[in-house]
Formats: C-alpha cells, structure tokens, sequence
C-alpha cells in the first residue's frame, strides 16, 4: 500500500488509503515521496478504529512504526518495543527517548486524509 | 512516610528507569542517580551496532544529557560506591562524598564471569570492553568466542560482518536450546556454520599468550590453536559486594520481595543485581526495566504492576529473534506449535499448556511474540490449531 495524492495538496488533506485497507490495531506506511515529508509516515489505526498518523521510522532504530502493535493508544515498534503515543508522537516507553512527530488525519466517507506536516 | 529523597546506585536500565518512572508518577522529592559512566548508555548494541561501529557513544544514551536537568535528577557521573550504610540511609563514594537519602536502590548490575583459563582475554560488559574489542575485530583477525548463547552469537555476527574469522565454541550443542526450543536453537546455531563460522562442542582448558597472541586448548584436540583474541561470553553474576558487606540478603543476587524491597526496608534492589526470592534471575534488558517501575511504585506506595511474562530479543545475521515465556520440550501437558516453517523467517514457535499460551520465540516476526505475551499475561485460552494457521490473525484470538 503506497497510497496516492489524488487530492493533492495539503488544503483537502492527501488521500492515502481507505479505512478498509487497515485492520484494527494495525498500520501501513505511505512513503515520503508522496507524502512530501523527511520521513514516511505511518498510518495506524487505533482497536476503536481510529485512524493516526506518526513519522514511521522508530526514533531508536530503524524499525517501520507502521509494522508495529497498536494498543491503549500508544504503537508499539516491532524492534524493541518503544512505545509512542498516537496522538502526540510523545514517548511512552524506552528505549526510544526522542519522541516522534504526529500528523493530522481525516477520515471522510471512509477515506483516509492526510495532512502532512499538521499536528492532530 | 512520604519518601523525601531517593538515591539511586547504577546508571544501567534499571536504574535510569527507576528514576524516570519516579518522575513520571509524580515523585517530587530530591533525586540522585549515580552512573560508573559519565552518561549512562544503553547496553544491548555494545555487542552488534557500537561493536561494528555503526553507532557512537552519544546515541546510545539512556536519555539525552539535558534530561537529567529538566527532570531534576541529580546525575554523578564517574561514581563508585564504596559502601552502603541501610540504617543510617547512607551511601558512601569513592571519592569520600557520603549521600543520604530515605530509600536507596541498588541498581549495581553484574559482571562478567571470567573462567580462571590462564591468559588475557575479553569480555563484553560495558563501553570500555567493547572499545578494547573492537580494536582486534579487523579483517582477518582470529577471534575464539567462548561462549555460544546470545552475546557470543551476536558478536559472531558482528564480527564476520567485519570479516574476521570466527570459532565458536560451547559445550552445548545446539546453545540456547532452554530458552527457545531444541528446533530453533538447532537451527539459529546452524547459521554460523551458513555464515562461515567454525563452531565446535567443546571447552577451553587453558588459554596461553603467545608473542603473536592467544593459544588456546580445546578439549579433545591434541594441539593448540592460535587466536589473535579471545572473548569470554559465559554469563554474569550478579554485583552483589555492597549489599553484601551492608549485611543485606543475597543469593545468587540480592533478595527481594515483589516490590524490589531488600532484607533491609530501606534499601530496594532492581536489574541484573536483584533476584525475586524463590525465582529465577532474568537477566534480560526488560526485566530490569521493569524493575525500575516496580521499584518506583513501591517508593511511591502505588500498587506494584503484577508480573509479566519475561521477553527478550536478540538479532544475529540480520535476523531478529524473540523470546517470551518458556519454551518446553513437548509432553504429556506441553505441546510445542509451529506458525509457518522453522528455517524459514518469518516463523514463529509457541509452547502451549492445555489452552493456554507459556512460550513463544519467533523469527522476524515480532508481533507473533507480542500476541503471545498479552495471551500468556492475560490467561486468554486458544487453540493450537488457530496459532499454526497463518491466515489467523493473532490479536483476534486476544478478541475472544
């Protein structure tokens, strides 16, 4: 899943998926050359089925966000188990101690909106 | 009491989570961490990243130097401690300073063990040893680790990524088996042999330095061989000395109760130092971080967090490999289920009994391992057949 930019830029949000294409409690990396940012970004999605979106590279090392376990609003990296915060990228367990950066998502008719660079 | 002042002793994860879970749940009081090192760093890539010099000193800090100030942690690097005074809440340094403090915790680690073999050699405990290995892993260089459980495989690895040739050699054959299953442990000490390390099931019965380096003689072989170094990678014990000489109860590590308490009320112990009276020593990475929150309840009087199944992680070859729970060999209550095929990653093992979730290792599949954790911590029953299926997705049986 790379997503697209259908809707282009930043005013209407990026169209990056469909709330389909992510089970609860997981997430799907959409790459930096579409979403214009330093790094891709991972859209994950809460058990409730909220959607958030977090830089997706692991602040430790260099594990994919997007691959990790969602819960209790924090994902959890697939590498060593740091724990970030979904909503404010803040860290909420080590070893990561460098929080990571949220972005704002939309839902709208069941696509996923992306605005990079936005805090939620 | 409300607790006024703590001192911490360690700068390893233990300590720097006891401290940072003590500002995190509201302690106020005066806070004082004394780290052997002048910032205290992370240890698991002393043996792969740092060892291959992928990564520095500065990026394996604990934490950031100025989270010791915005935290208000009081951090003295270069401490040694000397003694432990429990009645009078005293510790004393090396340098003649004496701290006083309401509760003490000991986060003092271990030590490398050293086998009396006869000759210099190394260990891998901290940045010092790592720096004086590095030095001898150039290209070519004969390396003998002694040793073949997770730190002896993953410096392997680190060191035939530097192309020096390794031999490997431990009297168990295959390593490691305890802890993840005879298949698995089979297969990962297989690997070495796949990536051009000789490994043998043997001992070392001395070590002799040589004008160009290390002899060394291996049991059942009737000359010596020569090495240009020599680790030792044969486990830890535990640092027990000041607790010891405070008169504290040890055994096999400082004793303690479910909240990190001491003989002493006064004094708690967390990490690699400290043992849960009547259980096994965990030694791993994340039992002394929790540890650190269990200690920092206590001190706090909140309820101390219920104990979790121990996990782990190594990563050799570019693989990464994962532990929870126990891993038993089948019998008549154990049964041993295999998610996809051993050998070929993404794989994952579990060991159930009854219904219930007690182990599992995987592969480059992590997530299998943190289903597995959450079903083993919460009792959640399952089915074997459900667990081998591929197709299953593992947090929906957490549904159930």
């Amino acid at each position: 899943m790379t997503g697209n930019s259908g809707n282009g830029g930043n005013s209407t949000g990026i169209r990056v998926a469909s709330v389909d294409d992510i089970p609860e409690g997981e997430g799907i990396a959409i790459s930096s050359d579409i979403t214009g940012t330093e790094d891709d970004i991972a859209i994950l999605r809460d058990d409730d089925g909220t959607c958030w979106a977090l830089n997706d590279t692991c602040t430790h090392e260099t594990a994919s966000l997007a691959e990790g376990w969602v819960e209790d609003g924090d994902v959890e990296c697939p590498l060593h188990s740091s724990r970030f915060n979904l909503k404010t990228g803040k860290v909420d367990g080590l070893p990561a101690t460098r929080d990571t950066v949220p972005h704002r998502v939309e839902v709208r008719d069941g696509e996923i909106y992306l605005f990079p660079g936005e805090r939620p | 009491m409300t607790v006024s002042s703590v001192v911490v002793v360690g700068g390893g994860i233990a300590g720097v989570s006891t401290v940072a879970e003590l500002r995190k749940n509201g302690y106020v009081g005066d806070l004082t961490l004394l780290s052997a090192d002048v910032l205290p760093y992370d240890r698991p890539p002393l043996s792969k990243e740092y060892l291959a010099g992928s990564r520095d000193l500065d990026s394996i800090a604990l934490q950031a130097p100025e989270w010791y100030a915005e935290q208000r942690i009081s951090l003295i690097g270069g401490a040694v401690a000397v003694a432990l005074r429990p009645d009078a809440g005293e510790v004393e340094l090396a340098d003649g300073r004496v701290l006083t403090a309401d509760r003490i915790v000991l986060a003092t680690g271990g030590r490398a063990v050293r086998p009396a073999l006869g000759s210099p050699s190394h260990v891998l405990r901290d940045v010092a040893d790592a720096d004086r290995l590095r030095t001898q892993l150039v290209p070519g260089a004969r390396l003998l680790i002694v040793g073949g459980g997770l730190i002896g495989a993953e410096v392997a690895s680190t060191a035939r990524g530097l192309e020096a040739e390794v031999v490997l050699v431990d009297p168990l054959s295959p390593p490691l088996a305890a802890a993840v299953g005879i298949e698995v442990a089979t297969w990962l000490h297989a690997l070495h042999a796949d990536h051009g390390v000789e490994t043998l099931t043997t001992t070392v019965e001395t070590l002799l330095e040589t004008p160009t380096g290390v002899g060394a003689q291996l049991k059942g072989e009737p000359d010596s061989r020569e090495f240009d170094a020599v680790l030792l990678a044969v486990g830890l014990v535990p640092e027990t000395a000041l607790a010891e000489e405070a008169g504290l109860e040890t055994s096999r590590g400082i004793l303690v109760d479910a909240g990190q308490v001491t003989s002493h009320p006064a004094v708690l112990a967390v990490g690699d130092c400290a043992r849960l009276r009547d259980h096994h020593r965990p030694e791993h990475w994340e039992a002394a971080q929790v540890d650190g929150g269990r200690a920092a309840a206590t001190i706090l009087g909140a309820e101390v967090a219920p104990a979790t199944a121990p996990w782990w992680w190594s990563d050799r070859y570019g693989l990464h490999v994962e532990g929870v729970g126990e891993m038993r060999s089948p019998d008549a209550q154990h049964q041993t289920v295999v998610r996809g095929v051993v050998g070929e990653p993404p794989f994952a093992v579990f060991t159930l009994r009854g219904e219930r979730v007690i182990g599992a290792v995987a592969v480059d599949d992590p997530n299998a391992v943190r289903a597995a954790r959450r079903m083993i911590d919460r009792g959640v029953d399952v089915r074997a057949s459900d667990l081998a299926d591929p197709t299953q997705n593992l947090r929906s049986l957490l549904r159930r």
